[in-house]
């Protein structure tokens, strides 16, 4: 009995001596026969390298080491620019409007099992951002999907990102302005107008504390970080007088002198309908999960092509599932629906990884394919995005999240 | 007619391939995809009176002289694509009280629904429009084509099927369930062995009653007959005439008797197991199609055993089972297990636009499911299961001349369905659809309430007056 596994091992041994070389000391070994480096970049017939969670080398024109992962193609692993679905409504801070303060990095909850549904999706780093139930709610936090169950182990750092939101949605469920308080946790704004207000007010207040530090506030810092272009905003608009509001709002403060703001319009469903604002402020744009009939959040109207009409005008744009759930929520599927909608293969794969990585300021850890970058990668059996392939393998910072079977 | 059937004569004598007045389409393409052998590459499908007459290869075909012609030659054609069991297009989808077969889902549809729009473009060209999961024995179905203004013109079969439902709606347990569903057939079977009691006593009050309602007893369906059917029967039956029983009822002996499909929905194995009991109880069990739910694979061959019509699979697709200890997933891939279980299956749309059938077939396609399968279960599976496989589905001879006409691969998320054909009509042409244009482009479609008003200048004709 010893013999023939003595035989079948030395032959082993044999056959792998050509690519043993590629798989010495490494993690993990993934090949494909189409590797998307990053956008326009294709190398046929790749070895991926993988030592301690980041890419050790890419090897194009070789074939498959025994026992290594090998499938159809491969791409960077997802960067998802609105990804909802991991803090609850508690994480919003009910005392203030204007909360610059805190950061959604404590109301993170790990053991959620929406962050390995996440992660088996091909998303493998998220932009986490406090709800739109206020009107600046926080600074968001950029996470890796999956990994050790410690938060300090998975924030990718990037731009420092507050988030806040125009629109109804932060005056929802407050107060009106006439009548009793219904509670104890009375808050304005109760209009739209009012959300626009607070934004107004929060940067005018905190540009005033230059000339007069007596009306210095809690928060002021942050603020003055914004106008001075060193803390970048994501703002939720969905409608065109929204975003808007928000374009006016930036160019309101550098014609006051107060600074810049370092914008970035989240949800922006009907960014199409006035893309100038966003053209000549360089504005870049998240755009929401594609409708199934038209409308979004604050019946906002996203026509299919949205993606193409902006990448046209030199909008840089990031798609992102928004928190939706199920097949339609999957960065993968609103990939390929940009596609339906006009986007080039090229294009689509630049909206669900290097897009949304530069908006977070990670582009030099994830994003692409290359050495030194994070290994997250997304396994297909197919051509990404296509409607008759799948995912079928997700590695995560090194590790399978995802195994192809 | 006279010509027509004249024609037909001439025709059948071999004259002359010519049809003359009629319906007569021919639709020339770049490629057909019939779902009945390999496919055409430049072939012609000619439709007569609704019905396809021929299809091969153009050099093959001649056209008959009479026909309207439509050229595509850079555009796929397709089967209409067959949706085994939606509860859109209805106007509520069920009913608040628990037995309701004497309903009819005629009167609820709604042709102008949006819905029949959305499913027409996305190139399906037959449906079954059932009740909801709702109700228990839910109202009488039908089936239609997505095209048309009024409910008698979308028709392809009326009363096609009720749906009946094994899973409890929320807020009812399956003991409930299932006692009400077995009361009503046991209610049946009283009531009828009851009249036949009558009859022969002479005590016929239901049928003095209905004969003061004035209903029918002298046309065929109103006499007594005996019962039929492979569950149970009541003897005698034949002396009640069937005018006499409750119009609320007969829905029922429809059923038992082997008239109309039910559509059975069992979201378990258990629901499987008592739905399979009950339909072989009541003699339904051959013209049962079950909407089943993921884990159901596992009482495949309980389904086979009892030879239902087929199955209509989940929109899940697959079903994944980790073993507690070993931390293994098993993966039963549902379109796969089906084909080797031989169960005649059909794929259900997850949604009427962006997750229709093709996007479901698609799916399969990625989950490692045989291509011909995936394109089989939105078309002549499903047109096996809702009991049309001789009319629709397919693109061969003697089916309805329904065609979708794909600008690339029907799988592709690139491809559009450029136009749909129903019996040979063009019901479909993207370039006409300023809803779809809207949704694509955002253009508005012209006359909707977004757009500028246009003001009449109503005292132009007064001053036009004034100077004369």
């Amino acid at each position: 009995m010893i013999t023939p596994v003595f035989l079948i091992s030395s032959m082993l041994l044999a056959l792998s001596s050509t690519t043993a070389d590629v798989s010495k000391g490494k993690d993990l070994v993934v090949h494909a026969e189409y590797l998307h480096l990053a956008p326009g970049e294709l190398v046929r017939n790749a070895l991926i390298q993988i030592s301690d969670g980041k890419i050790a080398a890419v090897l194009p024109g070789r074939s498959a080491p025994v026992g290594a992962i090998s499938v159809h193609s491969v791409m960077a692993g997802m960067v998802d620019a609105s990804a909802r679905t991991i803090p609850s409504n508690g994480a919003v801070e009910q005392s203030q409007e204007v909360i610059v303060n805190l950061s959604v990095t404590d109301a993170l909850d790990l053991f959620n099992p929406a962050w390995d549904r996440l992660a088996r999706s091909g998303v493998t780093t998220a932009l986490i951002a406090p709800p739109d139930y206020n009107v600046i709610g926080g600074f968001t936090v950029v996470v890796k999907t999956s990994g050790a169950k410690r938060v300090d182990s998975r924030v990718v750092s990037g731009t420092p990102i507050l988030r806040g939101a125009i629109g109804d949605i932060p005056s929802q469920g407050n107060s009106p302005a006439f009548g009793s308080p219904r509670d104890y946790f009375a808050r304005r704004p109760t209009t739209r107008m009012g959300v626009e207000w607070e934004w107004r007010k929060a940067f005018f207040d905190a540009a005033q504390v230059e000339r007069y530090p007596e009306m210095d506030f809690e928060g002021a810092d942050v603020l003055r970080a914004c106008l001075a272009g060193d803390v970048r905003i994501f703002i939720q608009a969905w409608t065109t007088a929204d975003i808007r509001t928000a374009i006016y709002l930036d160019e309101e403060m550098q014609a006051e002198g107060y600074g810049d703001l370092d914008l970035v319009i989240d949800a922006g469903a009907e960014a199409w309908k006035e893309p100038d604002f966003l053209v000549r402020t360089g504005t870049p744009v998240v755009l929401p999960p594609f409708p199934a009939t038209g409308r979004l959040g604050e019946q906002a109207f996203m026509p299919w092509d949205t993606g193409r009409k902006l990448i046209d005008l030199g909008v840089l744009v990031a798609l992102s599932a928004h928190g939706e759930t199920g097949l339609n929520g999957r960065l993968s599927t609103q990939a390929g629906y940009a596609i339906r909608g006009g986007l080039t293969f090229d294009e689509a794969l630049a909206c669900v990884t290097t897009n949304p990585a530069s908006l977070l300021g990670v582009e030099e850890r994830v994003g692409s394919v290359k050495a030194g970058m994070d290994a997250d990668l997304v396994l297909w059996n197919g051509a990404p995005f296509s409607a008759t392939s799948n995912i079928v393998g997700v590695v995560a910072s090194g590790e399978v999240v995802l195994a192809p079977r | 007619m006279k010509i027509s059937s004249l024609t037909r004569l001439a025709s059948a004598l071999a004259l002359t391939a010519i049809a003359f007045g009629g319906d007569s389409y021919a639709i020339k393409v770049g490629k057909i995809i019939t779902m009945a052998g390999d496919p055409i590459e430049n072939g012609i499908v000619l439709i007569e009176d609704g019905r396809i007459t021929t299809v091969g290869e153009a050099s093959e075909v001649q056209i008959p002289w009479d026909a309207e012609v439509f050229e595509a030659p850079d555009l796929v054609a397709f089967p209409g694509q067959v949706e085994a069991c939606t509860s859109g297009g209805m106007d509520r989808t069920n009913e608040s009280i628990d037995v309701a077969p004497f309903l009819d889902v005629v009167d609820s549809v709604d042709p102008v629904n949006f819905f029949f729009e959305e499913v027409l473009r996305a190139g399906i060209t037959t449906l079954n429009v059932q009740q909801g999961n709702s109700t228990v024995i839910a109202g009488r179905g039908m089936i239609v084509k997505p095209s048309g203004m009024t409910v008698a013109a979308m028709m392809v079969r009326p009363q096609s099927g009720i749906k009946i439902a094994i899973t409890p709606k929320r807020g009812k347990s399956r003991a409930v369930q299932l006692m009400i569903l077995r009361e009503a057939f046991a209610g049946l079977r009283r009531t009828l062995e009851g009249m036949v009691q009558d009859s022969e006593v002479g005590k016929d009050l239901a049928r003095r009653e209905a004969l003061a309602q004035g209903r029918d007893f002298e046309a065929e369906e109103g006499k007594g007959r005996a019962m039929t059917g492979s569950g149970w029967v009541v003897e005698g039956l034949e002396a009640v005439p069937r005018a006499s029983i409750d119009s609320k009822l007969l829905p029922l002996l429809d059923i038992v008797e082997g008239r109309i499909s039910v559509y059975l929905v069992c979201s378990t194995p258990m629901d499987v197991l008592h739905g399979l009991e009950i339909a072989r109880e009541n003699g339904f069990l051959s013209q049962t199609v079950m909407l089943i739910g993921p884990t159901c694979w596992k009482v495949s061959d309980e389904i086979k055993a009892a030879g239902v019509r087929g199955v209509i699979l989940p929109s899940t697709l697959e079903h994944t089972e980790r073993a507690p200890f070993a931390d293994e997933d098993t993966v039963t891939l549902l379109p796969t297990h089906f084909t080797e279980k031989e169960i005649p299956f059909a794929l259900a749309s997850l949604n009427s636009t962006t997750q229709s059938l093709w996007f479901q077939a698609a799916r399969c396609v990625g989950l490692g499911v045989d291509r011909e399968i995936a394109l089989a279960a939105i078309t002549s599976g499903p047109a096996e299961v809702i009991g049309l496989g001789n009319d629709v589905g397919t693109i061969e001879k003697g089916k309805h001349g329904n065609l979708v006409l794909f600008s690339g691969d029907p799988l592709s998320l690139q491809s559009q369905v450029r136009y749909v054909f129903i019996e040979g009509k063009m019901v479909y042409d993207r370039t006409t659809d300023t809803r779809l244009q809207h949704l694509m482009e955002g253009v508005e479609p012209e006359g909707t309430a977004a757009d500028e008003p246009v003001v009449e200048d109503v005292h132009e004709e007064e001053r036009e007056d004034g100077d004369k």
